[in-house]
């Protein structure tokens, strides 16, 4: 029984000093996030805490469409939100979030300037999301089935991975795979058919569709696959925190890019609280201790990057000049466009039963 | 007499409402009130939730007759349904039959309650550790292979018969548990009755043990069944490629897309399919006892 | 009789054969909570870490709590209101009761994903909001379904007759039902109390749309949990709580008669 006592107590007075510190500033943030993303690591939310007195409580969405639903259903209870850039102006559009005065942040001025003045985050001159991080939808490998690293997405047409591929269950994603295969524009997909039938001829190749990167992890660790589309910061952890043999290819084709955003719900009671914990999100302090500790995607802020020893995976790969020329942003996508791209992606599925 | 059969019914229901209002108050509010909004949903265009402009159209529930997708998955969720109750009877009936005739004492009940106590772990566990027996290089592969004097491939992951494994696992005792209900309820002098009148075990079987067990039989049916045909997680966890079935088009409808009237209209069509299944059948499997 | 005998014998080898396709996973299960690899590769390691963990993983172990208590309420209110409303269907007749029992198939056959959809958009419409309260009236509304159904399908073995000898004897309606009635249907109430806590327990879908941060139950902390990479800690607690609930039912089963004996 000692031990929680001590941890009580010292719990008690941190809190107790922190209080007395801060009084003025002390508060609650609630923040809504993926769960296992940065925003709720224990070590982050303590050193916050710390720092500014208020206190973090973090709540999770498992799609962006559930996102949305607990934002809407329940205003006034979020302060911060993290949403994809692609959805941000859906969310704006519905008068879900506010625009946010980025000169209480500190650290925004180190946001790269293309992310930073990106027009899907930027509404008539006002910032309704600060950029936090990216990352890449590309291909991972199983390093024991290769003796090289392919360099061409065909590798998932390769007969000899017959049975070992997988691809994420999503439409979105699958279909602008499939753009990326046939060379086309995923913001702008002139020939429909053209992905179909590459995807078509997919389907045969496919072990399974993974959801989580639990998902692909156990089935790399069992051996089971070879190949399969990733995400580069999933990629990255599976590699360096779980010693995994994974390792990501981004294919001379190209590659699916994502940019995630903080942004502030409209109604939050505690705006000076959201503004301090975007600040420390985007932080280089917190961005190098969450790269070594637990893996994670690309900082949107320059300096947290450049914070990163030079041979590191974000910085050496992702920050090549090369790379950039291959990837390609996922821009907002219409209710019409996903509710096509999913009928599409559910023939595929019927169509291989 | 048609207007006393009236009197009657209405002075049950007086009697009956006390005992019933309590639980039907609850579904009411918990489930029946919500889902009226559901139904209502299913008639729009749009959510008024996100602001949009909405009308009302029968447009969601024609959207099933007008692809073939949705009737194609439909079928396959049926025909899974009746697949892993078929099953859950062939392999639940026999063990009800063993615990509540041939079994006697306290190791009844300790087997009573052990048969329910693997639902008490978490599903989603429960479907990883099947993954670890079914796929290739797996608990099943090197058991087998390690007793079978030639080599033989098990790689049963990611597929149809993994679908109905893990389902079967899941519903069972469902089956094992209704139909120990009324079997247990049997009395045994019936079934000596019988053999001593001169009946082999097979025609006291038919004659009076599957007759009177018959309800147990039906309510376990039932409950498998009608779970089974919506259901999702197992399918695409365990199915793989061939995971996709009716249950798991309308979550994308919710999880993937925020099409909330066509999952709906999607939802109440299952409904409606398995209402009038269970409306044929429970007259057709009184009719056989 | 030789036959007799041998037909027993098989049939405790048919009950052997399915508990061990029952307990098979759990098993496993089990086993992975002492395996290092967190994707519950082989070879095996030994190593209690997890458990370790676990005892470290203060919302885990308060979202375990949370589950528990809901189950056990649940079971107790889906019991009695279920074990009420099947003996009214059993004994009345009403205009209406086709219907009335029909209603309890939706609850089951719309797929939980949608129901938990409708209520979170429901209970926020009137006021009830999210959290255990909420999560507690989702799940004895789930619940309530699979013990009707359960506890009318023991009713269907009871004779009406043996009621009418009560009352003849000059019992009233609630000496009739506790000492008539209520013990035959026992183990019907048993098995839907049983079937009530593991709906409410492992319960994920409903739980999750009304869960808020601080308020949730195990099944949501371990769905949430799987998206990045999830650890053997929830292999043990489940193990814990497997290994626990085995004790106490076989306790129970020691001392608690359930059944009857004929």
């Amino acid at each position: 029984m000692r031990m929680p006592d001590l941890t009580a107590l010292l719990t008690a007075t941190a809190v107790f000093t922190s209080a007395l510190a801060f009084t003025a500033q002390a508060g609650e943030v609630h923040v809504l996030n993926w769960k296992g993303y940065g925003a709720d690591e224990p070590w982050a939310v303590e050193a916050f805490e710390k720092a500014t007195g208020n206190k973090v409580v973090n709540d999770f969405f498992n799609s962006e469409q559930e996102m949305l639903t607990k934002i809407r259903t329940n205003p006034g209870l979020y302060d911060v939100v993290m949403i994809n850039a692609a959805f941000n102006d859906q969310a704006m559009a519905e008068k879900l979030i506010q625009p946010i005065d980025t000169s209480k942040l500190a650290n925004y001025a180190d946001i790269s300037k293309d992310k930073a003045g990106s027009p899907m985050l930027d509404h008539d001159g006002k910032v309704y999301g600060v950029p936090w991080v990216w990352g890449l939808t590309a291909l991972a490998i199983n390093e024991k089935s290769f003796d090289k690293p392919p360099t061409s997405i065909a590798e998932m047409w390769d007969p000899a991975h017959k049975g070992r591929v997988v691809i994420r269950d999503d439409a979105v994603e699958a279909v602008q795979f499939g753009a990326i295969a046939t060379g086309q524009n995923i913001n702008d997909i002139k020939d429909m058919d053209a992905v179909k039938t590459k995807l078509t001829s997919l389907m045969p190749q496919i072990k399974t569709f993974w959801s989580s990167e639990n998902d692909w992890n156990q089935m790399v660790a069992s051996n089971q696959i070879d190949i399969g589309t990733y995400w580069s910061g999933s990629a990255d952890r599976a590699k360096t925190h779980f010693k995994l043999p994974v390792s990501l290819v981004i294919p001379q084709e190209g590659a699916v890019a994502w940019l995630d955003a903080f942004s502030i719900p409209v109604g939050s009671k505690n705006v000076a609280g959201a503004e301090a914990f975007i600040n420390y999100m985007i932080d280089p302090k917190f961005y190098v201790e969450w790269v070594t500790k637990v893996g994670a995607p690309v900082s949107a802020n320059t300096k947290a990057v450049e914070a990163l020893p030079e041979d590191a995976f974000n910085r050496k790969v992702m920050g090549d000049p090369e790379v950039a020329k291959r990837i390609q942003f996922q821009a907002p996508i219409t209710d019409a466009q996903r509710e096509a791209y999913l009928a599409l992606w559910q023939q595929l599925k019927v169509d291989v039963k | 007499m048609a207007a006393q059969g009236a009197v009657a019914a209405r002075s049950g229901l007086r009697s009956a409402l006390p005992l019933l209002a309590p639980a039907y108050l609850w579904l009411t509010v918990a489930i029946f009130l919500p889902l009226s909004a559901m139904v209502f949903f299913s008639f729009m265009t749009d959510l008024p939730l996100t602001g949009k402009p909405w009308a009302f159209t029968l447009g969601n529930y024609a959207a099933f007759f007008s692809q073939s997708l949705y009737l194609t998955l439909l079928l396959a969720s049926l025909r899974l349904g009746l697949e892993v109750t078929l099953w859950c009877i062939v392999i639940g009936y026999p063990a009800a039959y063993v615990l509540a005739k041939v079994l006697k004492g306290r190791s009844r009940e300790a087997i009573f309650l052990l048969v329910i106590l693997p639902f008490w772990s978490n599903g989603l566990v429960r479907i990883f550790s099947w993954a670890m027996v079914l796929r290739e290089g797996g608990i099943l592969d090197t058991a087998l292979n390690a007793v079978l004097p030639f080599k033989i491939n098990i790689d049963l992951m990611y597929s149809y018969p993994a679908v109905i494994i893990g389902l079967v696992h899941s519903y069972v005792p469902y089956m094992v548990l209704t139909c120990y209900l009324t079997l247990q309820a049997i009395d045994d002098s019936l079934i000596e009755a019988g053999r001593s009148l001169g009946a082999s075990r097979l025609q006291v079987l038919k004659r009076v043990i599957i007759p009177l067990s018959l309800p147990g039989l039906v309510a376990g049916a039932a409950l498998i069944f009608v779970p089974v045909v919506g259901s999702f997680m197992e399918p695409r966890i365990l199915g793989g490629r061939t995971g996709t079935f009716y249950g798991t088009v309308i979550e994308d409808q919710f999880v993937a897309v925020f099409n909330w009237p066509l999952g709906a209209a999607l939802s109440f069509i299952l409904l409606a399919v398995v209402l009038v299944i269970l409306a044929v059948a429970s007259p057709v499997l009184r009719r056989a006892a | 009789m030789a036959t007799t005998r041998f037909l027993e014998w098989l049939g405790r080898i048919y009950i052997g054969l399915l508990l061990a396709f029952l307990y098979l996973p759990i098993i496993i299960m089990a086993l992975m909570s002492f395996n290092v690899s967190p994707f519950y590769q082989l070879p095996f390691d030994w190593t209690t870490e997890w458990y370790a963990s676990l005892w470290q993983n203060d919302q885990l172990i308060a979202a375990t709590w949370n589950s528990i208590e809901i189950a056990v309420i649940t079971t107790i209110i889906s019991s009695v209101l279920g074990s009420a409303a099947s003996l009214a269907l059993f004994r009345y007749e009403f205009r209406g009761k086709k219907f009335l029992q029909a209603l309890l198939f939706p609850p089951i056959a719309i797929p939980w994903l949608i129901t938990g959809t409708a209520m979170l958009i429901f209970f926020f419409g009137v006021g009830i909001g999210r959290g255990l309260f909420a999560i507690l009236l989702g799940h004895v509304a789930l619940a309530l379904p699979y013990v009707i159904v359960v506890v009318s399908a023991r009713l269907h073995t009871f004779a009406p007759e043996l009621e009418e000898a009560a009352r003849s004897l000059g019992a009233n309606q609630w000496q009739v039902t506790r000492r008539v009635t209520l013990p035959w249907i026992m183990p019907g109430v048993i098995a839907g109390g049983l079937f009530a806590f593991a709906v409410s327990f492992d319960q994920f879908v409903v739980s999750y749309f009304l869960a808020t941060p601080g308020q949730t139950t195990l099944p949501v902390e371990i769905y949430a949990a799987i998206r990045k990479g999830f650890t053997p800690e929830i292999n043990a607690v489940s193990t814990i709580i497997i290994v626990v609930s085995m004790a106490l039912m076989l306790l129970t089963a020691r001392f608690f008669k359930f059944g009857g004996e004929k």
